[in-house]
């Protein structure tokens, strides 16, 4: 099996679109989160999500959106995208220049794309619409592409003209995670020298909102309160959108490349709950069995993991389940990892999630840092026994995990190691 | 460096399944007679317009049974609200003649809207070449107009002129002056033109009595007003081998010769004959070239553009004119190349013969072959 190793970021999310700022705000734990303006109706009671600056992407006609002018996309590249679509181009095109990859190395049979995004609902509901009333054949042309779950593949890979390995990944909330795990795969297994991986979510009214009726959201109206993983006030999640893209590559490209490397992909694990198609497993069984195999896999003993970015999402039921799989797997530990959950800075970027969190993951090995888990004022009993970190440490982690769960009970670890 | 990359690749290649079918343009509330209005405005437009667009106008309205997209009704203020929003990425002259045909009806602004809405679509790089619009500008090649881009012009077409465009006929545009060929005979009622056909080199050599190594066409599009084709001197061709010793130059009598086969090839597509009868590729035969005139040497590497209209067409010969163009560079034109040619139904071939004639396969190869 051949050593894979995180090359590149590129970012778009509620906390900033540069590494920098990034890397700023996870240790000096600023949320992304503001009043959001289409929430404030009396008849929606959330009112917060975690929003993307330097972006406007809420008109159905993509040449009125706004994004860095650093950036030039014409016209006939955006027509064929949703909101996270730009998005994702824009954090590819930071993500090939953080990896300072030349087009040769695009644009070859050894290098793959795997993406996650849960498709736009909001494009699909105004193309549908405008099927209903004005009839199927005045239907944008590229309606289908821009709007269901698998855009962010088809747009990528005809974009970047990628050749190798193409997929989506449609496991809810642990989507990206999936798509970052079966990347490590192909280079793993020799099938592919170099992945790009892709999470993005558009993070508007129509991807959060229906979440309210499972009552999974935060009615929390004050930024600074609506995201507390592990808080005995947490009320459920706070929506974003955004993109994440990263680089892996093979240990021989990075060493042909001399590249840059944030840290070691040792490898993953998964395991699926088989309890419920919306609600975690109340002990976090399958949470638990895929930190298990994830362990096992790339042979770190428990003792030896420094961090884990838990997927706590800040709802009631899923960060305690969360709780009991780490209380599981790091029982007898002499000394226990330490825990946050980034959420509490950006929101829960469900298909985004995986990708998004792998990514701070190597700028905190990079930077030399554990981020810590904000908005903790009184710590839920039920999460008692973990070493929940309420500030950042400034130490730099040697291995970390990287939780995410989907609906359905899909699980997935990952696991990162210190270059 | 890498952060413009996408711009340094290839432009996006679609993998489309061919153009969605359209049919033909009809009107969403057809009414059945030219209102008055519209005779009155054709009035002002001075006598030239007057006396052409008057007795095309009687003419349509005789056929009572045509419709007349667009015609006018109120234009309420909503009305010019959508239309303004629909049309706020085109030009301003774009929204008011869209506007003025939707209170009038009048046609004559159609040409407007229709460019307007395409020059809309058009990446700004390329949209000087709109400025003075040459009916022979290709839509894909020249205005980087895909299949996809061709739809949303459609769409956007439709919603200002509030007609659907079903079309079969759309997908064989290839020019702007197919388009407003198009446009011109929906609208009066006419009958459309034939569709420009495209052919590729596999197709070509399907179709021509002629085949390689004497073929001189690479890639070639007919409609019934003439036709027009490419050739790449490929520098491999066996003549210029001695054609001139160390000085390779396209002999002018073969680059007549490719001028005669694209006349070939008209007769085979284009439909010129008359309606119910086939041309027999095997009986079209050179007859005789007038006003032939060379300008310019012709040399592996250059790419002919070839061009022919039909001047005169009655069986059994067909009279055409023909240039010859490399780059903006005139290199050859022959003032008349005349070809015999005879129906399908009047020869009379026997079973035998005609298989025997796929070895050979045509009068003019087996005559190169000796």
């Amino acid at each position: 099996m051949r050593k894979v190793y995180i090359t590149g970021i590129g970012l778009v999310t509620s906390i900033g679109n540069d590494i920098p700022s990034v890397s700023q705000n996870l240790r000096d734990l600023r949320h992304g989160f503001e009043i959001y303006p289409p929430f404030q109706k009396p008849n929606v009671p959330v009112k917060v999500i975690g929003t993307i600056k330097g972006y406007t992407a809420d008109s159905y006609d993509c040449e009125d959106w706004d994004y860095p002018s650093r950036f030039s996309i014409k016209r006939d590249i955006l027509r064929g995208m949703a909101p996270h679509g730009l998005y994702t181009y824009c954090a590819m095109l930071d993500a090939i220049a953080d990896a300072k990859l030349g087009g040769a190395d695009i644009s070859n049979d050894d290098t793959g794309l795997y993406a996650a995004s849960g498709g736009s609902p909001r494009l699909l509901g105004h193309y549908l619409h405008r099927m209903n009333t004005m009839g199927v054949m005045r239907c944008s042309p590229l309606g289908i592409v821009a709007s269901i779950a698998g855009t962010v593949n088809f747009n990528l890979v005809s974009n970047f003209k990628i050749k190798g390995a193409s997929a989506g990944f449609a496991s809810a909330c642990a989507s990206s995670s999936h798509a970052v795990g079966f990347a490590y795969d192909e280079i793993a297994f020799n099938r592919q020298k170099r992945m790009f991986v892709a999470g993005a979510e558009d993070g508007n009214v129509e991807s959060i909102l229906p979440f309210a009726g499972m009552r999974a959201l935060s009615q929390q109206a004050n930024p600074d309160l609506a995201s507390r993983p592990f808080d005995t006030g947490r009320d459920g999640f706070v929506g974003t959108g955004g993109a994440a893209v990263l680089v892996l590559e093979s240990e021989e490209e990075v060493q042909r490349r001399g590249a840059r490397v944030y840290c070691e992909v040792a490898g993953w694990g998964q395991a699926s709950d088989g309890y419920n198609v919306a609600i975690s497993h109340p002990d976090g069984d399958g949470l638990r069995t895929a930190m298990g195999n994830a362990l096992r896999r790339t042979s770190v003993d428990p003792e030896a993991v420094d961090y884990v970015n838990a997927h706590a999402t800040s709802t009631p039921i899923g960060d305690v389940s969360e709780a009991r799989a780490l209380r599981a797997v790091f029982r007898n530990g002499a000394t226990r990892p330490a825990v946050s959950s980034t959420k509490a800075l950006t929101g829960h970027g469900l298909s985004l999630a995986g990708a998004m969190e792998t990514a701070f993951c190597a700028i905190a090995f990079k930077e030399g840092f554990m981020p810590g888990s904000a908005h903790i004022a009184s710590l839920d009993p039920a999460c008692e026994g973990l070493n929940i970190i309420r500030a950042t440490l400034p130490q730099q982690p040697h291995v970390v995990l990287n939780n995410s769960s989907g609906f359905g009970g899909a699980n997935v670890c990952i696991v990162l190691r210190k270059a | 460096m890498a952060r413009d990359l996408p711009g340094n690749l290839p432009e996006p290649a679609y993998n489309l399944a061919p153009a969605p079918k359209f049919t033909k343009i009809c009107c969403k509330q057809p009414s059945n007679r030219l209102p008055l209005t519209k005779i009155r405005v054709y009035n002002r437009n001075g006598p030239k317009l007057h006396q052409r667009n008057m007795a095309q106008a009687v003419d349509t309205s005789s056929k009572a049974s045509k419709p007349f997209p667009g015609s006018p009704k109120p234009c309420t203020p909503e009305d010019d609200a959508y239309l303004r929003e629909a049309l706020k990425r085109c030009s301003a002259s774009t929204y008011e003649a869209a506007g003025q045909f939707r209170k009038t009806g009048n046609t004559e602004h159609l040409p407007a809207i229709v460019l307007g809405i395409i020059e809309r679509y058009v990446e700004p790089d390329l949209r000087a070449k709109l400025k003075d619009p040459d009916d022979d500008l290709r839509l894909i090649e020249d205005l980087g107009i895909d299949s996809l881009t061709m739809m949303e012009i459609v769409i956007l077409v439709e919603d200002v002129l509030q007609m659907s465009i079903n079309n079969e006929e759309l997908r064989h545009l290839r020019t702007l002056g197919d388009v407003k060929q198009f446009i011109e005979c929906k609208v009066r009622g006419l009958p459309l033109p034939q569709p420009t056909k495209f052919l590729p080199i596999e197709q070509i050599a399907s179709i021509m009595p002629i085949q390689p190594p004497f073929l001189f066409l690479n890639e070639a599009s007919v409609s019934s007003q003439g036709a027009s084709a490419k050739y790449k001197i490929s520098g491999q061709e066996f003549f210029l081998q001695g054609h001139f010793k160390d000085n390779p130059v396209m002999p002018a009598s073969i680059m007549l010769e490719a001028l005669g086969q694209l006349g070939v090839l008209f007769l085979l597509e284009g439909g010129a004959g008359e309606p119910g009868k086939v041309v027999n590729p095997q009986t079209i035969f050179f007859t005789s070239c007038e006003g032939v005139r060379c300008h310019r040497m012709c040399r592996p590497g250059d790419v002919l553009s070839l061009s022919i209209k039909p001047k005169r067409l009655k069986a059994p010969l067909a009279t055409f004119e023909g240039a010859i163009r490399v780059g903006q560079d005139k290199a050859a034109i022959a003032e008349e190349i005349t070809l015999t040619f005879g129906y399908a139904e009047e020869v009379a071939v026997e079973p035998e013969k005609q298989s025997a004639t796929n070895g050979e396969s045509t009068p003019l190869a087996a005559v190169v072959n000796g």
